[in-house]
């Protein structure tokens, strides 16, 4: 341990007890990585806050000490947001978990960052609320990790991501001070800038996420087609008919396959894509465009739909999709999942592409989306043991997102950027959007201590502004312009 | 020498000397640009950098005299040219307007396809950017959220000319940071915003204002309340004090038989006896009167105590008020009545910012009130625009 | 059991998601990596790599309850009930405790599973009880000084009354449908009696003769879920060999009725007893599985009374037995089912676990005990000796003689009496 770490670790265990400081090296490596774990790294201390001011503590010594801290909530982030630092220190949120505040008649609730998602929900519902961001991790990743990544779900297609539904955080800038930001406040909406930038503009201490009313009634069904050509074509009638589901879900044979293995789901048998249809709302516009979504899988050669009739059918049909990703452990030693995003029109074509590329490579790809607002996820099958294979597989993963990107989408839907997909940013973006982008980092942490090496691929010195001269212009100088 | 008009002239197809009528809040420019696209936008605002103007946005002045005046004012830029949908593909709900498209023009397009940008426009004319630089909302914002809500993609021009852009064309994506919420509100003080897509929505089959009349402000946060916490799934809850009362009235919108049915249940919350229309009322999402116009910021409850519910103010269920202060008000009385208010909203965790004023008494008011993170606001304003030459002295805090 | 070759494997199947995270009452408690499943399984790793065990290490290993909630909410299929018992026979082997330690280890695994000698011990308690020199001891907190592990014990043990002895053969009120073997365990035996009672009641009034042979002791599930294995391995042959004849063994006490579930693969590498375990270990059925199966025969009498139901880990999260008992519960007339919050969550009992580990059993203790008084129910169901002392002991602490009073009552016992047609005071009565 270097001596600055060192030092911070005796500060830490001054300011937050022996009990919420780890230095034993065999305790720190189990928080080497998040739930992406190919990148791995073995945090130099972690220390384990339990409230705002100890934050803006531990803050402000690595700030004194210039040493480099990564926050961490339940660690189940995919793109290594919460990778820490060997030179660094990790915040681990984890303690942070009372839900502090539930104001019903103004739909929210203010709660620390370490709640668990879904515990939001448990403490609102019998009230007929609940906290609309529904990812897959829900029952384990943290409220403040959902702010740091915007998380959003299989239902936000309809409701929106993390970003729409927090309305404040009190926050811990990377100076330590204790601030907070508002949706609605005048100024700036830094909250919306610091929703989704994966922790690298302060750590969340405090967050009043909106509440939204139970739908009075939700429809779901699960259409089996023999293609996914024809499955999607269902998808465009659906949107072009103007119903906005809850969710679209899309699963291809392969992912069918092992869902089957894993949960038996007892989809229907020969099919070559499901499509999960969900809808929520007021019992009348349900009944009426679950109607309407029905005629069209048919029309899109449905040959077989279900529809669940009540809880526990519906859980049934959400079992193979929500298990899909686990799943494919029982058909592939190891697999990579993939997070693009592509515009819905694009589907049928990007999905052929993908169907060419596993062809020509060899890689088996299974397909896993949100139909809905064409986010894949791409499963890409390989053998650990076969060597290139990984390579292969890293390949066809790449290649995946070029796609995702030639066809005007994006490298991530949901996951985030992280360490893992830095290096595909400039290939979505300029140079310039992504120095504007680092403008804001350099406002807020211009030391360039919180969370470094994520989201960008290069980093920005914060003292240098590209482009804008200083002093009196050469014209001017020269006499050949004038200022006013 | 050259002057600056020529020097803008050489990249622009459509630079003048401004002239008073160009004037913002009494700041006169020099000249006025109108860049064509965003390229020619890009190369005005490179040559204001090199010749050191400061530099204000103008789109169709719906709300150009709102906030304070800027400092310095010496090119004015025009959007008004900047005016093509460059995309829509109706199939992924989404487009991608410039910056001077009016929202009429652009609704009037998107209704051929059955869609549309869920933002009411209550100020004819206003335009995409407008909109999205002063995150204007209407009675739709507790359906749909606000600009901040529904912009995927931004396009601006940096303070030294350079382009950059943030988001994309697809809903779901969180590469990177979303700039689009950051310049949404932010008054023309970080770059010109050139471009903007949006999520679009299908318009809906039908759609019903179910309204009554109430004798108070508690009364009202009662009916409020009801449709709120009721399954009816209301697309707006407006009121407005009117001189019978305060109107309440939900705007429900989806298929003919659901907004029936909804209708009724509504009126049942009601507690009867409520104007069921297929238009909105008179009252509806409109400013109210006055010369100075102060817009409230607060959650649900505070409905009940809004004893400043008089005249033609009006409140939003997603936590708005506006509140018109009459012309004959002195600056002084103004001043009180903005402090009393704010007292009153602190409670709530509320605020109030005055939005237009005559002179005398926006000179004699705190027009923000309280800034949270005003620091963390400057140092990225500072970033953006190290000379102070966007829009400066426009926003809070003096940025 | 488990050849070691097979432990990397086995830890591979984790893919690092984290969803066992929030049903670990380790992490639930003190929220770090290291003390929740997916970081034992990352400190197991270390050692698989050469990570010594260390003081650290093992002391992770030994606060997981073994509750196997994780096994229930792991979308891999992780066994991690296989990974913990291969790691704490391995801790068993390798690492040297402490002198107190030790002592506290061997007087637990001396004592819990021989019934005599735990009868042995009745007698004192009894007497300690009923002078009052239980309250006076627990006030002063002089156990809590010297061993917390002993003042656990201490509190730990219920109020005893007079325990009837049951015979060796019950026989089938009305037509027989069934012939059963009865394992009586050891807490249950001694500390429960009048569960084993209800439950032999309980299966003869539903046509079942039952069969409880003298020559069974304890199955071994302390032992084994310890990491003892040859002590476990040498109660499971015992138990195989006293069962042997009969068609199904039902089993009261979810942890006795896990773990003779899991003497298939205890004994697999014994050729001499891997099928007669095996066959076994299919013949075992918690009771309240057992009774579903079987269908209500016998007449079920209204017992108006609310009940909290509490989800034993080793009959949840082992056995899958989770519907069944709720079902049996519903089936009373005029009886009403609550839900606890947090039904997944260990109560901290977890075999020896409240005797290893007091603070932190105490603490989960408390949690399960508030969200049972929460539910508002009169009487707490569980079937579980473990559970019930557990969390008895903490809702006696947490009304500190002031609050509402609880019963705790087993499955078996709340249908007995419903059978019976005796009123909800049986229950009433004996408030913790």
């Amino acid at each position: 341990m270097s001596t600055s770490l060192a030092r911070l670790a005796e500060r830490f265990t001054a300011l937050l007890g022996p009990d919420g400081v780890i230095t034993d090296p065999v305790r720190l490596r189990t928080y080497e990585c998040d739930g992406l774990t190919n990148h791995r790294a073995t945090p130099g201390v972690v220390v384990l806050p339990e409230s705002a001011e100890q934050v803006a503590a531990v803050v402000r010594a690595c700030a004194a000490e210039g040493v480099p801290y990564v926050a961490r909530g339940s660690g189940t982030g995919l793109s290594g947001g919460a990778l820490p630092r060997t030179d660094g220190v990790l915040i681990v949120t984890a303690r942070m978990r009372r839900v502090l505040e539930i104001d019903i008649p103004n739909q929210r609730a203010v709660v620390e960052p370490g709640v668990i998602n879904l515990d939001v929900t448990r403490a609102v519902r019998a009230d007929g609320y609940y906290f609309a961001p529904d990812p897959s991790s829900q029952q384990i990743c943290s409220v403040g990790g959902n702010v740091a990544e915007n998380s959003g779900g299989a239902h936000c297609l309809k409701y929106g991501f993390t970003a729409h539904h927090v309305l404040a955080c009190e926050i811990v800038t990377p100076d330590g001070e204790i601030t907070e930001l508002t949706a609605d406040g005048p100024g700036y909406d830094l909250l919306g800038v610091f929703v989704g930038a994966e922790g690298t503009l302060g750590i969340t201490t405090k967050i009043t996420v909106r509440l939204t009313r139970v739908p009075e009634t939700v429809q779901t069904l699960l259409a089996a087609f023999d293609s996914i050509e024809s499955g999607g074509t269902a998808v465009s009638a659906i949107i072009g008919a103007g119903v906005v589901p809850a969710a679209i879900e899309m699963m291809d044979a392969l992912s069918i396959e092992a869902a089957e293995a894993a949960v038996s789901c007892g989809y229907p048998p020969g099919a070559g894509a499901v499509l999960i249809v969900e809808l929520d709302g007021p019992d009348a516009e349900v009944a009426h465009q679950f109607a309407e979504v029905e005629r069209l899988c048919r029309q899109a050669g449905a040959f077989e739909i279900r529809i669940a009739a009540d809880d526990a059918a519906r859980a049934l049909i959400w079992r193979g999709r929500k298990s899909a990703f686990a799943a494919v452990g029982r058909i592939s030693p190891a697999y990579l999942v993939q997070d693009g995003v592509i515009p819905r029109t694009a589907l049928p074509r990007v999905l052929g592409r993908i169907d060419a590329l596993s062809a020509e490579s060899g890689v088996r790809v299974a397909n896993v989306f949100h139909a809905g607002d064409g986010n894949l996820h791409p499963l890409v099958l390989f053998d650990d043991a076969e060597p290139g294979a990984a390579e292969r597989a890293e390949e066809v993963s790449g290649a995946i997102l070029d796609l995702c990107i030639e066809h005007g989408g994006s490298i991530t839907g949901e996951h985030g950027v992280g360490v893992d997909k830095s290096r595909y940013m400039p290939r979505m973006f300029t140079d310039t959007d992504l120095d504007t982008m680092q403008m804001v980092r350099c406002g807020f942490d211009p030391a360039g201590l919180c969370n470094p090496g994520k989201v960008f691929p290069t980093p920005r010195l914060c003292g240098e502004v590209p482009g804008v001269r200083k002093g009196v212009h050469p014209l001017v100088e020269q006499g050949k312009a004038d200022l006013f | 020498m050259t002057a600056p008009i020529d020097s803008l002239a050489k990249v622009c197809g459509d630079v003048r000397a401004a002239g008073p009528e160009d004037g913002v809040l009494g700041a006169v420019p020099r000249l006025v640009a109108a860049p064509a696209t965003v390229a020619e936008a890009a190369e005005v605002m490179r040559a204001a950098a090199e010749l050191g103007l400061a530099v204000v946005p103008r789109g169709m002045e719906t709300r150009l005299d709102w906030g304070l005046p800027p400092e310095r004012c010496d090119l004015l830029v025009d959007t008004a040219r900047l005016d093509r949908i460059v995309e829509h593909e109706a199939g992924d709900l989404v487009v991608k307007a410039e910056a001077g498209v009016r929202l009429g023009d652009l609704a009037a397009a998107l209704a051929e396809h059955g869609q549309r940008l869920a933002l009411d426009s209550p100020l004819p004319g206003a335009t995409v950017g407008g909109t999205v630089a002063t995150g204007s909302a209407g009675p739709l914002r507790l359906l749909y959220g606000s600009p901040r809500d529904l912009v995927i993609g931004l396009t601006i021009v940096r303070a030294d000319g350079r382009i950059a852009r943030s988001g994309g064309k697809v809903v779901k994506n969180v590469a990177g940071y979303d700039l689009g919420r950051l310049f949404a509100g932010s008054w023309g003080t970080l770059g010109l915003i050139v471009e903007a897509t949006f999520r679009l929505h299908p318009m809906p089959a039908a759609a019903a204002y179910v309204s009554t009349v109430v004798p108070d402000p508690a009364a009202a946060h009662e009916a409020v309340q009801s449709v709120l916490h009721s399954p009816v799934a209301p697309s707006a809850v407006e009121c407005a004090a009117t001189p019978d009362g305060i109107a309440v009235g939900a705007l429900l919108e989806g298929v003919p038989d659901g907004v029936t049915a909804r209708s009724g249940q509504v009126n049942d919350l009601f507690g009867g006896g409520a104007r069921v229309e297929q238009e909105p009322p008179a009252w509806w999402g409109g400013y109210p009167d006055g010369t100075t116009l102060i817009e409230i910021t607060a959650p649900p409850t505070a409905l009940a105590h809004a004893d400043w519910l008089t005249g033609s103010a009006t409140w939003s269920a997603a936590g708005r008020g506006l509140l018109g202060l009459p012309g004959d008000l002195t600056p002084e009385r103004a001043a009180e009545t903005l402090e009393g208010l704010r007292a009153a909203l602190a409670p709530h965790k509320g605020g109030a910012v005055v939005r237009y004023a005559p002179e005398p008494v926006r000179d004699a008011l705190d027009v923000w009130g309280p800034v949270p993170a005003l620091s963390l606001m400057r140092r990225v304003k500072d970033q953006f625009d190290p000379e102070r030459r966007l829009s400066p002295g426009r926003f809070v805090g003096g940025i | 059991m488990g050849a070691p070759e097979e432990l990397p494997k086995l830890l591979n199947d984790c893919v690092h998601c984290g969803f066992c995270l929030p049903t670990c009452p380790t992490y639930v408690l003190w929220g770090e990596e290291m003390d929740s499943p997916r970081g034992r399984i990352h400190l197991m790793q270390q050692h698989q790599e050469g990570a010594p065990l260390s003081d650290a290490m093992v002391g992770h290993f030994d606060a997981c309850l073994g509750c196997m909630a994780c096994v229930t909410s792991c979308p891999s299929g992780v066994q991690y009930n296989r990974l913990i018992e291969m790691t704490r026979a391995e801790v068993e082997r390798e690492h040297p405790r402490s002198a107190a330690d030790r002592a506290i280890r061997e007087m637990i695994f001396s004592l819990f599973p021989y019934p005599r000698r735990l009868r042995a011990l009745r007698g004192p308690l009894r007497l300690y009880q009923r002078t009052g020199l239980d309250r006076l001891v627990r006030r002063s907190g002089v156990l809590e000084r010297l061993s917390p592990s002993l003042a656990a014990m201490e509190r730990l043990a219920p109020p005893l009354g007079k325990a009837p002895r049951l015979p060796g053969f019950v026989a089938a009120r009305g037509e027989r449908r069934a012939t059963v073997g009865m394992l009586t365990g050891c807490v249950q035996r001694e500390f429960f009696p009048g569960v084993n009672a209800a439950t032999a009641r309980v299966l003869a009034m539903e046509g079942c003769d039952v069969v409880i042979p003298k020559s069974q002791g304890c199955c071994g599930a302390l032992s084994l879920h310890s990491g003892r294995e040859d002590e476990a391995r040498a109660f499971a042959r015992r138990t195989i060999a006293a069962f042997e004849r009969v068609e199904v063994v039902v089993v009261n006490a979810a942890g006795c009725g896990s773990s003779m579930k899991e003497y298939a693969d205890l004994l697999a590498d014994e050729p001499a007893w891997a099928g007669r375990a095996e066959a076994l270990s299919a013949r075992t059925r918690d009771l309240a599985e057992y009774l579903v199966e079987l269908g209500p025969r016998a007449e079920r009498r209204p017992l108006p009374v609310t009940v909290a139901y509490h989800d034993a880990c080793h009959l949840a999260h082992a056995q899958g037995v989770r519907a069944q008992p709720r079902a049996l519960l519903a089936g009373i007339p005029e009886l009403t089912v609550r839900e606890i919050t947090d039904p997944g969550v260990c109560c901290g009992s977890a075999g020896t676990y409240n005797l290893l580990q007091p603070e932190a059993a105490a603490q989960l203790g408390d949690r399960k005990a508030a969200n049972v008084r929460d539910t508002g129910a009169e009487v707490l169901v569980a079937a579980n000796p473990g559970c019930s002392m557990q969390i008895a002991d903490a809702l006696g602490r947490q009304s500190g003689g002031k609050g509402v009073p609880m019963a705790v009552a087993h499955t078996a016992e709340v249908l007995d009496a419903s059978l019976r047609g005796l009123g909800p005071e049986v229950f009433r009565a004996r408030t913790s």
